[in-house]
């Protein structure tokens, strides 16, 4: 047997594993020279086997391997030692470019053979390279976490504090050391054991993987009473496991300002009603002993009139006529006051023109003559009726005509009437011109606002309160139209007052400030483009005492497309439902006075309005939560069996007999309920409370919901909350039966159930007015399942 | 002659208008809250009720309301005189049971010509109108 082949076999069998590897490895004597290298390397390193083998490490490559690190490695620590391991290196090979490389080495003796050094280079660039850029990220988000303002800490899900950010330590003046790796509950001696607190992180987290804007209100021993908002993300952060950031939002200043607005508000709003209260305790005050003066002095006129004392009669007169001035002044400050309150009302009535204008003419003939004018009145042939305050526009146009008089000497003042035609609509315009003193840019400026005449020294000359072209503009506007004037100073002025030939109560139009045209011709205009009329089938009616809210809805619902009408109490709302007839109600269920109750069972019981659909809602305005009742429809106990024959048509399904659910805790309203639906050919379900309503509809999903409100267990405000976020039974119409006739401790349980629904599970102020709209698309939708039901009936 | 009565709680418009209608020619029956209207205009048969609608004891709507409901009074034209000039105060007092409507103060001649035409009578006090003091 001849040995050498036998070592020649185990030596190609170690070179064929040294090939297989696929670190590049080099084979040197101790001298440093290359014995043999691997395919590995010369791959690597783009060098071929001839270069390599037999050359001294430090020149391979043209002394690319030259490097100082190498070289210690090689000829310090090799001498002494036999084993080094993961030595790393970083060089830019002129080759491969910059390299990170982790060298093992090994002292090898292989039988016969002498000493070898076996190097292996791991090529760790990338893995350095990744290395890094994570520590970078790491960095990245603990500066991130630094820079927030807003305290935060992270906690392991054994609620121990894993690091907090800057903010927090600075806000609660703790140091780190103090706070990481304890349990929360223990940081700055216990301070922050807040059973709210534990609630939330106990309860709340590890069930849910976020919770929002959790308030929370705690004296806090170093910084006293904080009111803070949590937030908090539960986030899986690699290695570290499940972590639990907590943000914390010191809310306390913003809720104190808060607070002093609604405070403030309040107070503002006691303010003018005290000021609303006084105005119309004095007019009376005053009216009183007025209407002796005028009374008396009057009766004593025709007394002296009969007795032929003439010396008396003259002076007498004098008196009434200031008496009646006075009065006039007094009404005028009234009339502004209501306006202002929102309280002033429109009487409309149909009237003939040429008897309202000669009527006007004759009133203001005296005034006319004392500065020595002529009065002119041209009337277009068709000036015929028009529908208006008739009060008010004789108020207008005696106010126009007195200015003209007053400011005009040895002139004439024309008054002309005429109909126009304008965007659609039929218009009555008056014009009174004057060839008076005029009026300049500025003066006009100021003209219609109110306790405003042109300048100071005009009121010393002409007298007047100057409210009566405030006041003639504001009736103009009430009436859905406006009051226009273009002067030139020295020539003369000319009103112009243009109003709906038929005006509707709902045509108030908002106050708009005059616009200068030019220097000496002016023109102050409304531009009702902004305005439309009311279109029939678009209007909404706001039924709300809070103007804010009123005006969120309005807003709300014109970007909607739909025309808004609001009335900011009930008495006002049912008064303006009957003359809009609107499309749907919004209608607020806490109002002082008549409350939304009063008000729903008012709309109920009239028979032309019962089938406006009523969306009731409330909003608590300092937290913008709010609730929407979602009823499709509502009847009142005990139920008319017309009205409840209407609401099967309209809401019972296609192909009776349809299933029917009734939730009431009152077994007699049940079984009457029942005998009704039974007797219209529908197949009754019943519930005596919420629960079991819920509990009822996952056996079966009924066509048509009876819903009382109260009720115990469950009441009906959270039934209806559950089933609308239920899927499928969000589209189930639910009509809810209400008490007619609410007694007080009725209403207050009602209003305890919104109050805690308010509380527990209110919506946002977005959520509440996307659920109106989606309530508004329901009811502008013809029903069309029901349509063919309806035509065979 | 007619018979009129006049419901009013303020003294001087009560002696103003009662002293404007006699020289008319009205025979004037004063009752000074409603309580007291009440009662008159039951026992002395008016032909027409001149009524101030806040009174004391009982306001003048529901003396109103109450007068239009008896068979023996319901006949009885009311005019309402109130001091509010609002669309809804008439409407309340037509609401009411009122026949007509007048804001204080009173324009004396539009009033009588109120009464003339509830009491149908417009030559009456031109014939009774006469001075006969």
């Amino acid at each position: 047997m001849n040995p050498e082949p036998f070592v020649d076999d185990i030596e190609s069998y170690a070179q064929d594993i040294v090939d297989t590897v696929r670190e590049p490895l080099l084979m040197l004597d101790t001298n440093l020279r290359v014995q043999s290298a691997n395919r590995a390397f010369y791959e690597t390193f783009q060098v071929s086997p001839a270069e390599t083998e037999n050359q001294l490490i430090y020149q391979l490559g043209n002394g690319q391997w030259d490097i100082p690190g190498l070289k210690t490695l090689l000829e310090e620590i090799i001498p002494t030692s036999s084993v080094f391991n993961d030595f790393e290196l970083e060089h830019s090979f002129p080759i491969i470019g910059r390299r990170v490389m982790l060298l093992n080495g090994r002292k090898l003796r292989a039988g016969s053979h002498s000493a070898i050094i076996v190097l292996a280079m791991e090529d760790v660039t990338e893995r350095r390279r990744s290395e890094a850029d994570l520590r970078a990220i790491e960095t990245y988000a603990q500066d991130i976490v630094d820079t927030v303002r807003e305290p935060l800490l992270i906690l392991d899900t054994t609620l121990r504090v894993q690091s907090g950010n800057r903010a927090f330590y600075q806000t609660f003046k703790v140091s780190p050391s103090e706070t990481e790796n304890h349990l929360i509950y223990e940081l700055g001696n216990g301070q922050w054991d807040i059973p709210a607190l534990r609630t939330l992180l106990e309860d709340i987290v590890p069930t849910s993987s976020v919770f929002n804007d959790f308030e929370l209100v705690h004296d806090f021993p170093e910084l006293g009473r904080r009111v803070m908002l949590l937030n908090a993300r539960k986030l899986q952060a690699g290695h570290h496991g499940e972590l639990v950031v907590l943000a914390m939002e010191d809310v306390t200043e913003r809720r104190r300002a808060e607070e002093e607005v609604a405070k403030a508000k309040e107070a503002s709003e006691i303010a003018n009603k005290t000021k609303s209260l006084f105005l119309a305790n004095m007019s009376h005050e005053l009216r009183t002993p007025l209407n002796a003066i005028v009374g008396y002095s009057e009766m004593l006129q025709e007394e002296a009139a009969e007795q032929n004392l003439d010396s008396f009669t003259d002076d007498l007169r004098k008196i009434t006529m200031s008496g009646k001035h006075l009065l006039a002044l007094i009404n005028d400050i009234l009339d502004l006051s209501k306006i202002e309150a929102g309280k002033m009302e429109l009487f409309l009535e149909n009237f003939e023109l040429d008897t309202l204008i000669e009527d006007v003419a004759t009133t203001i003939q005296p005034l006319v003559e004392k500065n020595s004018n002529s009065l002119h009145i041209e009337l277009a042939p068709d000036l015929g009726r028009m529908r208006a305050d008739q009060v008010k526009v004789r108020q207008a146009l005696f106010n126009l005509l007195s200015n003209a008089a007053k400011f005009t000497h040895e002139g004439s003042v024309v008054l002309t009437g005429a109909r126009e035609r304008m965007d659609g609509s039929d218009w009555v315009v008056f014009r009174v011109a004057d060839t008076g003193i005029g009026l300049s840019a500025d003066k006009i400026v100021r003209l219609f606002q109110d306790f405003t005449q042109a300048d100071a020294s005009t009121t010393r000359k002409f007298g007047g309160t100057g409210l009566g072209l405030a006041l003639t503009r504001r009736f103009c506007q009430m009436m859905g139209g406006d009051v226009t004037v273009r002067s030139t100073p020295g020539k003369g002025s000319t009103f112009t007052i243009k109003l709906p030939a038929i005006v509707t109560d709902s045509a108030k139009s908002e106050f708009v400030n005059p616009v200068v045209s030019d220097s000496n011709d002016v023109v102050v205009a409304n531009d009702r483009s902004t305005d439309p009329p009311t279109l029939p089938g678009t209007c909404v009616l706001v039924i709300d005492d809070d103007s804010a809210q009123r005006d969120l809805m309005r807003r709300f619902l014109s970007k909607e497309g739909f025309t808004v009408r609001s009335a900011s109490s009930g008495a006002e709302g049912l008064r303006l439902a009957r003359v809009l007839l609107p499309i749907a109600i919004t209608l607020d269920v806490m109002m002082p006075e008549m409350d939304g109750w009063a008000v729903l069972d008012a709309l109920k019981s009239d028979p032309v309005l019962c089938d406006i659909p009523v969306i009731m809602l409330t909003m608590v305005d300092d937290s913008g939560r709010g609730f929407t009742l979602g009823a499709a429809d509502y009847v009142t106990k005990p139920v008319n069996r017309r009205r409840m024959t209407r609401i099967l048509k309209r809401y019972s399904c296609a192909n009776p007999p349809c299933p029917i659910l009734v939730v009431d805790d009152d077994s007699a309203t049940r079984a009457s309920m029942r005998r009704m639906l039974e007797k219209s050919g529908c197949r009754v379900t019943e519930a005596e409370n919420g629960e079991m309503a819920l509990k009822s509809m996952e056996q079966e999903r009924p066509s048509l919901i009876f819903l009382d409100l109260v009720m115990p267990m469950m009441d009906g405000f959270t039934f209806a909350d559950r089933a609308r976020l239920h899927p499928e039974w969000r589209s189930v119409p639910i009509v809810v039966v209400t008490a007619h006739d609410l007694t007080g401790d009725e209403r207050r349980r009602l209003n305890g159930c919104v109050e805690s629904i308010l509380h527990t599970s209110g919506c946002s102020r977005d959520e509440l007015l996307h659920q109106v709209r989606d309530a508004l698309d329901n009811y502008s939708i013809p029903h069309e399942a029901t349509a063919p039901h309806e035509a065979t009936a | 002659m007619s018979r009129i009565l006049l419901v009013e709680d303020n003294e001087m418009n009560r002696d103003m208008l009662s002293r404007r209608l006699m020289r008319e020619g009205y025979e004037v029956i004063i009752a000074v809250d409603g309580q007291q209207g009440m009662s008159m205009a039951q026992s002395e048969a008016p032909d027409l009720i001149l009524m101030d609608m806040s009174l004391p004891v009982i306001d003048g709507w529901e003396v109103t309301r109450f007068l239009k409901a008896a068979d023996a009074t319901k006949e009885i034209p009311v005019i309402a005189l109130t001091a509010h000039a609002m669309s809804t105060d008439r409407d309340k007092a037509m609401e009411a049971g009122c026949d007509d409507y007048d804001t204080k103060p009173i324009e004396f001649s539009r009033l009588l010509e109120k009464m003339e035409a509830l009491l149908g009578t417009s030559g009456e006090r031109a014939s009774a109108g006469g001075k006969t003091s």
